[in-house]
C-alpha cells in the first residue's frame, strides 16, 4: 500500500552533484588477478578452505564457517590460488585469498537446487540457497537465515525495510537498478525475503522524487497487503539505519546497536536483487555493481565487476589524471579514502568516488558569485539555478574561526543533538556526564555538522574524540541505551562488531 | 592579481627578517587569507560546505549596503568620513589584540565597524566615533576573549557608553535629512538645516505628534545615520533570513511583540503607550531587530530560546520607550538580553534533557 510521503527534522538535500553516474552498466572484464578478503560485510572474518597452489573455480566456496555469524565467501574466478596471506585492509589486518586467472571464461556454476518456481522449494531451501550465495552478509545486519548468518533468527525479524532512497551527493542509480526485468525481479526478492520471515512487515521505502518507479511499484504489489511503499525525501542521511527506523516505523533507535538488536532488518535494493538471484538463478554473489562517480572520472557509469578485482584494474583507465584526486569509497560525508589502489573490492563496494583533490588556492574566494557550489546557506548563484550542475572538490574553502553559535549544525543535525554545544565542552575537556546527557552517544557520524560548519569546525571528529574520551572515563553508551530498549543478539553483535 | 601576489610575497620576506615587524605577522597573514583563500583540505568528510565567515559576513555588509548608501543621501558625505573612522579605530583595535594574543585577526569585526556608525546621530564629532568603537571593541568583545565569546554586542556596548558618557552630544545631534535632488551626494553636511531637531520619538514624547509613516518608511524623519531608511533595512533583514544567514525567528518575535503588547496593554491597564505601527517604525527598531539582536553569538542558540529572547525584547523596549525616561529603548533592551542569553539557554537545556 502507499504512504504518504515522509521525512525527518534536520538532514539537507545534496542536489544537483555533477558527476553522477550514467545510468548505464558496463561489464569489467575478468581481471588477471584477484585478492580476496576473507571478511566480506556482516560477519566475522574466516579461516581459508583452500591453500596455495589449489585449483579453484569461479563461484566455489573458499571460507565458511556455520559456527559463527558469518557467510560463505567465493573464489570469482577461474584460477588457481597463488597465496593466502595477510594484509592490511581498510586499518585491520585481513586474510586474503589471492587467485590468478587461469580462464576468463564469463561462466559462473549456478548453485545446486534453485528454480525459478522459488515457490514450492522449502523454507530450509531457499535459506540455503541465500546463505550459500552470500548475499545474507550484505548491509549493516545481514540477511537473517538459519546458518548464522545475522544475530538474530528468523521468526524475530519484526519488520524488514527495504531502501532505496539515495540521499547520498553521488548514488547508485535507482533507474538502473530497477529497470525492466529486474523490477520483477525484486519483488520477487522482496517476497522470498517474506516468506522467510514470516513475522515481519515489510516496508519498501523508495525516493519520493523518482514517481514513476514508485507508481510501477504499487500498481504491482496492490494484492500484497503484507507490504506498505513509502516515498521518503532524499535528504541526507535518511538511508542510514538510524533515520529509517524512526521515519518510518516511528521508534527510537538503539544508537550504537544495530537495526537487527530491535528486531528490524534493513536492506538495499542490490541485497535484494542478489536473494532473487541466488535463490532463482542459483548465482553465487561474486559480481557487484559499481556506480563510478566524481568529476575525476572520464566517464561516470556503472561497472559490473567481480569481487576482489583491484581498484587499478578498474580506476587505471578511467581516472583523470590532469590533476591530483581524491578516491573514495561509498560515500563522500563518511566514506574511506582509498589511497592504495593495490586494494581489492569486497560485497560492499557500491560507489567508487573520485573529486578533485584542490590544494590551489583561488584569488578572492570568497567574494565569487558561486555557479557552481553547494552551501547549506542560500547564498550563492548556484541555488538560484537549479539547472546547473555543482562541482565538489576537497578544498576547505575558507579558514578555521572560533563558533559564532550560527546553529548551522544544530539545524542539520538529523539525531537532534546539538554539536556545537557538545564540541565546546569536549574542547575545553568538559567531560563527564552532561555531555552523556545532552546526547553524545546518539551522534551517527553522518558529518553534517563538518559539513554545514562556515568556521570550518571539524565537528565529527571532536564528538568522536568526546566519545572515547567519555569511555575511557567508564561512561558507556549503554548506559544510555540498555535500560529503555529490549535489545536481542547484543552478545552475537558485540562478536562481530569487536573484531 | 599577480601584483597583490608578488607584493604579500615581499612583505613576507621583509617581516620574516625583521624582528619588529614579525610581530605584525596576523596583520600579513589576514592580508594573505583575504585575497587567496586557503590551500588546506579536508578529512572527514571529504567535501565541506563552501560558506565560510569572510563570505558570511560580506553578506551581512551586503544587507547593510542599502541602509549606508541612503544614509550618504540623507547625511552628506561625511558619513562615508564617519565609517571610515569607525573602521580605522576598530580595526586598530583588533590589530593590537591580535598582535597581543599572536592569534589570526578575525572577520567579525568588519560588521561591527559598520554597524556602529549607522546608530550615531549624525552630526557626531568625529573624535567621539573614534573613542566609542575603541570602547566597544575592547569592552564588549576582546576582554571576553575576542570573537565567539563575547556576551554583548560590540557596537552596542559602544554605544551605550557614548549615551551615557556624552548625553549632550549624543541626543541634540539631530538633523533633517537631505530630500531633494542629489541631496547629500554632493554636499558634505546638512550646514543650511542644521537646525537642531526632535526625532520622531522625541516628537511623540514631548509634543505627542506621530510622524506620517510613509516619512518614516522612506528615511524622512530625523534620527541616527542608518535608522532611518526603513524600507532599506526590511529589505536587508529579509534578504539575510532568505539566505538563511538569520534565523527568522527572534526578528518576528521581537517585532510582532512590539507591534501587539501596546494594543494589549492599552485595552487592558489603561497606560498610554504609542500605537504598534508607530513603535514598529520608529528609532532603531528595525536596524537592531534584524542586524543587532540576531547577532548569533549573542543571541540565544536554542530555537525557543530566540522565541524568548524575542518576547523578552519587544516587551523591554516598549516598557523603556512608554514609562522611562529615556525615548529610545531599542538599545538597553538588546543589552540586557544580552546578559540574559546564557541564562535562557542553560534553562532551555535543563528541560530538553531533562533525566529520564
Amino acid at each position: 500500500m502507499l504512504k504518504p510521503a515522509r521525512t525527518f527534522r534536520g538532514g539537507y538535500r545534496f542536489k544537483n552533484f555533477n558527476g553522477q553516474a550514467r545510468p548505464v552498466i558496463v561489464e569489467n572484464q575478468i581481471p588477471a588477478l584477484v585478492t580476496i578478503p576473507l571478511k566480506q560485510g556482516f560477519g566475522t572474518e574466516l579461516k581459508s578452505l583452500v591453500k596455495k597452489g589449489d585449483t579453484v573455480f569461479a563461484g566455489q566456496t573458499i571460507a565458511r564457517d556455520d559456527s559463527v555469524v558469518s557467510s560463505p565467501i567465493h573464489s570469482s574466478v577461474n584460477g588457481v590460488v597463488e597465496d593466502v596471506k595477510r594484509m592490511n585492509y581498510f586499518k585491520r589486518q585481513t586474510a586474503m585469498v589471492i587467485i590468478r586467472t587461469t580462464n576468463t571464461s564469463k561462466e559462473i556454476p549456478r548453485l545446486e537446487g534453485c528454480s525459478v518456481e522459488w515457490a514450492r522449494l522449502s523454507n530450509e531451501k531457499i535459506e540455503e540457497l541465500i546463505y550459500l550465495s552470500g548475499v545474507s552478509s550484505l548491509d549493516r545486519e545481514g540477511i537473517p537465515t538459519r546458518f548464522k548468518s545475522s544475530i538474530i533468527p528468523t521468526e524475530e525479524v519484526k519488520h524488514l525495510i527495504v531502501h532505496g532512497i539515495g540521499s547520498e551527493p553521488y548514488n547508485i542509480s535507482l533507474d538502473l537498478l530497477l529497470k525492466d526485468k529486474n523490477l520483477l525481479n525484486f519483488l520477487e526478492g522482496v517476497k522470498i525475503l517474506k516468506r522467510i520471515m514470516p513475522n515481519s512487515k515489510v516496508h519498501l521505502s523508495l525516493n519520493a522524487k523518482k514517481k514513476s518507479i514508485i507508481e510501477q511499484v504499487t500498481k504491482l504489489t496492490s494484492q500484497l497487503e503484507w507490504l506498505d511503499i513509502y516515498p521518503l525525501e532524499p535528504k541526507y542521511p535518511q538511508g542510514y539505519d538510524e533515520m529509517l527506523v524512526p521515519t518510518i516505523l516511528n521508534q527510537n533507535f538503539p544508537y550504537g546497536y544495530s537495526a537487527a538488536n530491535i528486531g528490524v532488518v534493513i536492506l538495499n535494493i542490490q541485497a535484494v536483487l542478489g536473494v532473487y538471484e541466488a535463490v532463482c538463478e542459483g548465482k553465487p554473489f561474486i559480481e557487484r555493481i559499481i556506480a563510478i562517480c566524481g568529476l575525476s572520472i572520464k566517464d561516470n557509469i556503472h561497472i559490473k565487476v567481480r569481487v576482489g578485482t583491484s581498484l587499478k584494474d578498474i580506476l587505471a583507465e578511467r581516472i583523470k589524471t590532469e590533476s591530483p584526486a581524491r578516491v573514495i569509497l561509498n560515500s563522500l560525508l563518511t566514506g574511506f579514502q582509498l589511497n592504495d589502489i593495490n586494494l581489492p573490492i569486497d560485497r560492499t563496494f557500491s560507489h567508487i568516488i573520485a573529486i578533485p583533490e584542490k590544494r590551489e588556492r583561488e584569488f578572492l574566494s570568497f567574494m565569487r558569485p558561486g555557479k557552481t557550489r553547494d552551501s547549506y546557506t542560500r547564498a550563492f548563484l548556484a541555488e538560484m539555478l537549479p539547472w546547473v550542475k555543482r562541482a565538489p572538490d576537497t578544498n576547505k574553502h575558507g579558514e578555521e574561526r572560533p563558533c559564532i553559535s550560527c546553529g548551522f549544525c544544530e539545524r542539520a543535525c538529523p539525531v537532534k543533538i546539538i554539536p556545537h554545544l557538545l564540541a565546546k565542552y569536549v574542547q575545553r575537556s568538559l567531560i563527564d556526564e552532561t555531555i552523556m546527557n545532552y546526547g553524545i552517544f546518539n551522534c551517527i557520524e553522518c558529518g553534517l555538522c563538518s559539513y554545514v560548519c562556515p568556521s570550518k569546525i571539524s565537528l565529527m571528529n571532536i564528538i568522536k574524540d568526546g566519545q572515547s574520551k567519555l569511555t575511557m572515563q567508564g561512561c558507556d553508551s549503554t548506559q544510555c541505551i540498555l535500560p529503555y530498549f529490549n535489545l536481542k543478539g547484543i552478545e552475537e553483535y558485540r562478536g562481530v562488531t569487536k573484531l | 592579481m599577480r601584483f597583490i601576489k608578488s607584493t604579500l610575497d615581499k612583505v613576507k620576506i621583509i617581516a620574516g627578517n625583521n624582528k619588529y615587524l614579525k610581530t605584525f605577522n596576523p596583520v600579513i597573514n589576514a592580508m594573505d587569507e583575504f585575497f587567496f583563500g586557503t590551500d588546506k583540505v579536508t578529512t572527514l568528510p571529504h567535501i565541506v560546505d563552501n560558506m565560510d565567515i569572510k563570505r558570511l559576513m560580506s553578506l551581512v555588509i551586503i544587507a547593510l549596503l542599502p541602509v549606508t548608501i541612503a544614509s550618504i543621501y540623507f547625511w552628506g558625505l561625511r558619513v562615508l568620513l564617519v565609517i571610515m573612522v569607525s573602521y580605522a579605530f576598530g580595526g586598530l583595535i583588533e590589530v593590537c589584540f591580535a598582535v597581543f594574543r599572536k592569534k589570526e585577526i578575525h572577520e567579525g569585526f568588519l560588521v561591527t565597524g559598520l554597524i556602529f556608525p549607522l546608530i550615531l546621530p549624525p552630526g557626531v564629532p568625529l573624535w567621539v566615533v573614534a573613542v566609542g568603537v575603541m570602547f566597544g571593541v575592547i569592552f564588549g568583545k576582546e576582554v571576553f576573549g575576542g570573537t565567539g565569546r563575547n556576551i554583548f554586542n560590540p557596537a552596542i556596548v559602544g554605544r551605550v557608553f557614548l549615551t551615557i558618557a556624552f548625553p549632550n552630544i549624543m541626543t541634540m545631534n539631530w538633523q533633517m535629512p537631505f530630500n531633494k535632488g542629489l541631496g547629500g551626494f554632493i554636499h558634505f553636511q546638512n550646514i543650511v538645516d542644521a537646525v537642531t531637531r526632535a526625532t520622531p520619538l522625541v516628537m511623540l514624547k514631548n509634543q505627542g505628534v506621530i510622524t506620517p509613516y510613509m516619512d518614516l518608511l522612506f528615511g524622512q524623519s530625523a534620527g541616527c545615520i542608518g535608522e532611518t531608511f526603513r524600507v532599506g533595512i526590511i529589505a536587508g533583514g529579509l534578504f539575510l533570513i532568505v539566505m538563511r544567514i538569520v534565523d527568522w525567528r527572534l526578528p518576528l518575535a521581537y517585532l510582532a511583540t512590539v507591534v501587539i503588547f501596546p494594543y494589549f496593554s492599552n485595552h487592558l491597564i489603561h497606560t498610554q503607550f504609542a500605537l504598534g505601527g508607530f513603535q514598529l517604525l520608529s528609532g532603531g527598531l528595525l536596524l537592531g531587530a534584524f542586524f543587532m539582536a540576531t547577532d548569533p553569538v549573542t543571541s540565544p542558540f536554542t530555537k525557543p530560546g530566540r522565541w524568548i529572547a524575542g518576547f523578552l525584547l519587544g516587551f523591554l523596549t516598549v516598557l523603556i520607550r512608554g514609562l522611562s525616561g529615556y525615548v529610545e529603548g531599542v538599545m538597553f533592551s538588546i543589552l540586557l538580553i544580552n546578559a540574559f542569553t546564557p541564562l535562557i539557554d542553560t534553562m532551555l537545556l535543563k528541560i530538553r534533557y531533562k533525566k529520564k
